[in-house]
């Protein structure tokens, strides 16, 4: 390949921003978390609680998504691992939850989904926390900073790594914010550092 | 054929392992999922994946591989950096996809693991 077929590739990554993300699902666990909340956005969620366990003495990788979107039939529920069902109206293919079951499952854990029309959705995904192709968390501020800044969804944090936890809601800081956005630049950089720092705390 | 030669021939950036460049290499092996590396590489093969975390450092240092390839530009982190320089595993980076590189790999004569 010469180098402008190199930077034509470059350039595909950028413009099809899924090229870049279905390949780094593969590095990183975060970028199938903003898939799932991505999910739950698209079904009008107005709040989302996050838990990730990290317990080292069960050797256990916990991940737990609840929303409160509208739901899914006993009928989409059923469908939702088929990698040809998609509520995606330009294409027929919906790749984000089968790959992460199947990052899940090659890790002896599994992802699951219930739902209640009206009510929201749980995920839930387990992995043993150190198989050998268990990929690492990888950068969780960026997915967070993403997923907040692209809406105003709530969210509440809670990130555990056996005794040590950081955890927030972004309910209590928008009630601290009072009229002041989330997506401030002043606010995005005091989240950022938040964050960061809070995820910091985790692995010392 | 050896490190030094491949770099070369596919232009590939020397992150770390500057110094390890003479080694000769054995074969090949592309596989984003450690756990068939883990099963199939052998001793002085160059490993060619996409995956930048610190665990491929443990296992191209467990395996005694030549190097690895990372792939599509993806860049190590500083983890995985100073873990390498720390175990002595050459890391070399490429905007290359695994299929190009081992397709130029195969054509300069290293065989399959």
């Amino acid at each position: 390949m010469d180098e402008s077929q190199e930077a034509l590739c470059a350039l595909r990554s950028i413009a099809d921003p899924d090229l870049a993300h279905w390949s780094a699902c593969m590095r990183e666990l975060s970028l199938h978390i903003l898939d799932a909340l991505e999910n739950s956005l698209a079904a009008g969620a107005t709040r989302v609680e996050l838990a990730i366990d990290e317990d080292t003495v069960a050797d256990r990788l916990h991940i737990t998504i609840q929303d409160n979107g509208r739901g899914m039939s006993p009928e989409q529920v059923a469908r939702v691992f088929d990698p040809f069902y998609t509520t995606r109206r330009t294409r027929h293919v919906g790749l984000g939850l089968p790959l992460f079951q199947a990052a899940a499952r090659r890790c002896n854990g599994d992802v699951s989904i219930s739902s209640q029309e009206g009510q929201g959705t749980r995920l839930e995904a387990t992995f043993q926390h150190s198989h050998i192709d268990r990929a690492p968390l990888g950068d969780m501020t960026r997915t967070l900073m993403a997923f907040l800044l692209g809406g105003t969804c709530d969210l509440h944090y809670r990130h555990r790594v056996d005794e040590r936890i950081f955890e927030f809601d972004t309910a209590e800081i928008r009630a601290e914010l009072g009229d002041v956005p989330l997506n401030h630049p002043a606010v995005r950089r005091w989240l950022q550092e938040f964050i960061s720092a809070g995820e910091g705390t985790l692995t010392r | 054929m050896n490190l030094a030669e491949i770099c070369r021939e596919l232009s590939l950036e020397v992150r770390t392992g500057a110094g390890r460049l003479e080694r000769e290499v054995t074969g090949g092996y592309a596989s984003d999922l450690l756990s068939c590396v883990m099963a199939r590489a052998q001793a002085g093969n160059i490993w060619v994946t996409l995956q930048a975390h610190p665990n491929i450092v443990a296992v191209a240092s467990l395996l005694n591989l030549a190097g690895i390839v990372i792939t599509e530009g993806v860049i190590p982190d500083e983890a995985t950096v100073s873990k390498a320089e720390e175990e002595g595993v050459v890391l070399l980076l490429t905007p290359l996809t695994t299929f190009a590189v081992v397709g130029k790999l195969a054509r300069m004569g290293i065989a399959a693991a």
